[in-house]
């Protein structure tokens, strides 16, 4: 059994232990005031931005054990394919999970880059489809599709990104996408679509999932609950004759202790000063909404002792979860505690390596 | 004002000489998809992929002074949107110029993706708008727009772009783009506008290049028909309020003297593909009015390479060789930069040079041609004589 463990990359800020502030290592443009004082020197100038940071995190998870990392779509950040390709040349073993909207632009055009992207990164692309966020942010976008057409551009997106990397002559006329005696020839011709994840809890969405996805991805629920949508997953792929992979994206706290890790949470919280009404850590599950911001995707967070993240990751894989999307600020340092005192236990628990790319 | 001077990133492989197709660079071969050249095969076996030869290139360039690189894009190729990020971490002065048709993808994807760029690079990115060719390849692409609606939506694209490129909020009700309350976010928003590069030889395409372009591109065309070309652009620019400036692509062959530089192209005239002939032959299904001024040039009768010769040292049949344009310079070291003054003298205000191999002919012009170039400090000096 192959489970995938997959970094995020923060593309939109980082903070530190104990410190909800955001900020963006390495950039220069973002603060007023120098980060020094006078009668300090300081050599950096404005050699680095925050994609020096980005850089490392990449190489981080890369060289911490990790599967994959996953390049979010936040407007208020650098743009994911960008950022995507830039992460892949500074990796060697790393699935680059990079998430868009399907209103970025003519799916043939996406395709003939991923195709180029696989031959350079020596096939580690992976797509990850959203929405592309609320009706104000498609509008901000210049995205006109209503929201009942949100799922179906998807599929017409997937459906012409894989015909035309079919390696068969491909036309199609949708209602969003066409095109005309299509595919890619010579050497771009063998290069499969990137496998596709998508997203999302409803029952279409699901449905989208079975029958054009290779990965579902389901919001951090606690395990019981989301066994049923699990179950359902795999009841619709089965209908479509296909089979799909569950995953979850989650955040995790862990800590050498179940104290320090609730010592931390609370200091994070306190920080954030919103002082919002979520409750306490529910000790029994070591799952809490609490430290959720909604921004980088995940619903909930992991916390709590190694031992105890580890357990409750194994419980997750034996209800079918097969592809984890993991995340915790700060994320360099993370990035080596969560790969070095995690991630070995929960393979060796579950008999799973590590995957290396070819 | 100096003028700039780009190279190319060959994009679909290349051969080690203008004069034959074996060995090639990459794991492309025209006519022969199981050729394979072992360690420049590109396909990735040995560790190393086509990007790990690109970025040899892009190297060779920068450490030998031209501005950056021409990454052109066609239905064969791979693509600039990704191989700019992939070598932007480990290049230091290249400038990657990508070439684009606005139509496939979300104005403000690219104003995120520009800037992000931008920020990868430290301020290295620049565009070559162009508008398509038209006919069958349009579809190909998964585009049905008629040919002076592209232009429209070039237009309404560039106009999207600059608008949000600043922050916002920008909102705009086009025919092809509406948007509300947009515009890049802090810190991608500080980020420098990329110089515009603009291709296109109908009168759609000038006009829509007046309102937005820095530079008008062009390939090469006979010295006084491209002068002609250059001065129109500039009125009809200049009637807008605006100054524009031009840039010729060419693909040159330089050598030590002439008559070795000759010699290299009757050597790939002689060697020239039965097939490539049949193409040269058939007629091209195309809406570009650039390629139908470019065939314009062909010589009635062809019994060897000098037919193709349509002025001093102007070549007809690079097409012939390699693919692409039709027209390039040939001759000794100084008669190439000479002919390169030339055209500076003619309003060329930029080129994008182009040599097969790109690697070794990188340093061979860099070397040898670029220090003879004059550039436009003569152009002054004449103005006030």
């Amino acid at each position: 059994m192959t489970i995938e463990f997959i970094w995020q990359l923060p593309v939109a800020g980082d903070g530190r232990y104990g410190d909800a502030r955001p900020t963006r290592r390495g950039e220069r443009a973002e603060s007023a005031r120098p980060a020094l004082s006078p009668g300090v020197s300081d050599p950096r100038g404005d050699r680095f931005n925050y994609f020096d940071y980005l850089h490392q995190v990449a190489r981080a998870a890369d060289l911490a054990g990790f599967d994959g990392i996953q390049v979010p779509d936040d407007p208020g950040a650098d743009e994911s394919w960008i950022v995507a390709a830039y992460a892949a040349r500074a990796t060697r073993h790393v699935r680059i999970l990079t998430e868009f909207p399907a209103s970025r632009g003519s799916s043939v055009f996406a395709a003939k880059n991923a195709v180029s992207f696989q031959r350079f990164s020596r096939g580690r692309f992976a797509w990850q489809i959203g929405l592309g966020g609320n009706e104000p942010q498609r509008r901000w976008y210049g995205d006109p599709v209503a929201e009942a057409d949100l799922l179906p551009r998807i599929e017409e997106f997937v459906t012409v990104a894989r015909g035309v990397t079919s390696g068969e002559k491909f036309s199609f006329a949708g209602r969003f996408f066409e095109v005309l005696d299509g595919g890619f020839e010579g050497p771009l011709r063998a290069y499969p679509l990137p496998p596709v994840y998508l997203s999302g809890s409803s029952e279409a969405a699901l449905a989208l999932s079975a029958r054009v996805a290779d990965v579902h991805i389901f919001d951090a629920l606690p395990v019981a609950q989301l066994r049923p949508a699990i179950a359902r997953l795999v009841t619709l792929a089965e209908q479509a004759g296909r089979t799909v992979a569950a995953g979850l994206r989650i955040d995790v706290l862990a800590r050498e202790t179940t104290r320090e890790a609730l010592f931390d949470a609370r200091r994070v919280l306190d920080q954030s000063g919103t002082r919002r009404q979520v409750g306490d850590p529910a000790l029994g599950s070591n799952h809490w909404q609490g430290l959720s911001s909604g921004r980088n995707g995940a619903a909930a967070s992991l916390f709590g002792s190694y031992g105890e993240v580890r357990q409750r990751l194994v419980e997750y894989v034996e209800a079918g979860i097969g592809s984890f999307i993991l995340g915790a600020a700060p994320h360099l340092e993370e990035a080596y505690r969560i790969g070095e005192l995690v991630l070995p236990g929960v393979r060796s628990l579950v008999g799973s390596e590590r995957r290396l790319a070819a | 004002m100096s003028i700039d001077i780009f190279w190319r990133i060959p994009t679909h492989g290349e051969p080690r000489h203008h004069r034959s197709r074996t060995p090639y660079r990459g794991d492309w071969f025209p006519g022969d998809e199981t050729r394979r050249v072992p360690g420049l095969g590109g396909d990735g076996e040995d560790g190393y992929t086509y990007i790990d030869y690109l970025a040899e290139i892009a190297h060779a360039a920068e450490i030998s002074g031209f501005q950056g690189g021409l990454i052109p894009t066609f239905p064969s190729t791979e693509e600039p949107w990704v191989i700019a990020p992939f070598l932007a971490r480990e290049t230091k002065t290249f400038r990657f110029m990508i070439p684009f048709q606005p139509a496939f993808q979300n104005p403000v994807l690219v104003a995120r993706a520009t800037a992000s760029l931008q920020r990868a690079t430290g301020g290295r990115t620049l565009y070559n708008i162009i508008s398509g060719g038209g006919g069958p390849e349009q579809l190909w692409w998964g585009d049905s727009v008629g040919h002076d609606d592209r232009y429209t939506r070039t237009t309404e694209f560039l106009d999207v772009l600059r608008g949000v490129w600043k922050g916002g909020p920008f909102s705009y009700r086009g025919k092809f783009y509406q948007l509300e309350d947009s515009g890049l976010p802090d810190p991608l928003s500080r980020e420098d506008y990329p110089e515009i590069y603009f291709s296109g030889s109908s009168d759609a395409a000038l006009a829509s290049a007046s309102l937005h372009a820095d530079f008008y591109l062009s390939w090469l065309e006979p010295f006084a028909q491209l002068g002609e070309k250059f001065d129109r652009v500039k009125e009809k620019t200049a009637a807008l309020g605006r100054q524009i400036k031009t840039a010729v692509r060419v693909d040159i062959i330089a050598r030590p003297t002439e008559e070795e530089a000759w010699r290299e192209v009757e050597r790939g005239f002689e060697n020239i593909d039965k097939a490539v002939w049949e193409r040269y032959y058939a007629s091209i299904d195309s809406e570009s009015v650039g390629a139908a001024r470019q065939r314009s040039f062909r010589p009635t009768t062809i019994n060897s390479y000098r037919d193709f010769i349509i002025e001093p040292n102007v070549w007809s049949g690079f097409a012939l060789l390699r693919g692409g344009q039709t027209n390039g310079i040939v001759g000794s070291y100084e008669q190439v930069a000479e002919r390169l003054d030339q055209l500076v003298q003619l309003g060329a205000g930029a080129f994008i040079l182009a040599s097969t191999p790109h690697l070794e002919e990188a340093y061979r012009v860099g070397e040898e041609v670029l220090p003879l170039v004059r550039g436009s400090v003569e152009t002054r000096l004449r103005e006030v004589a």
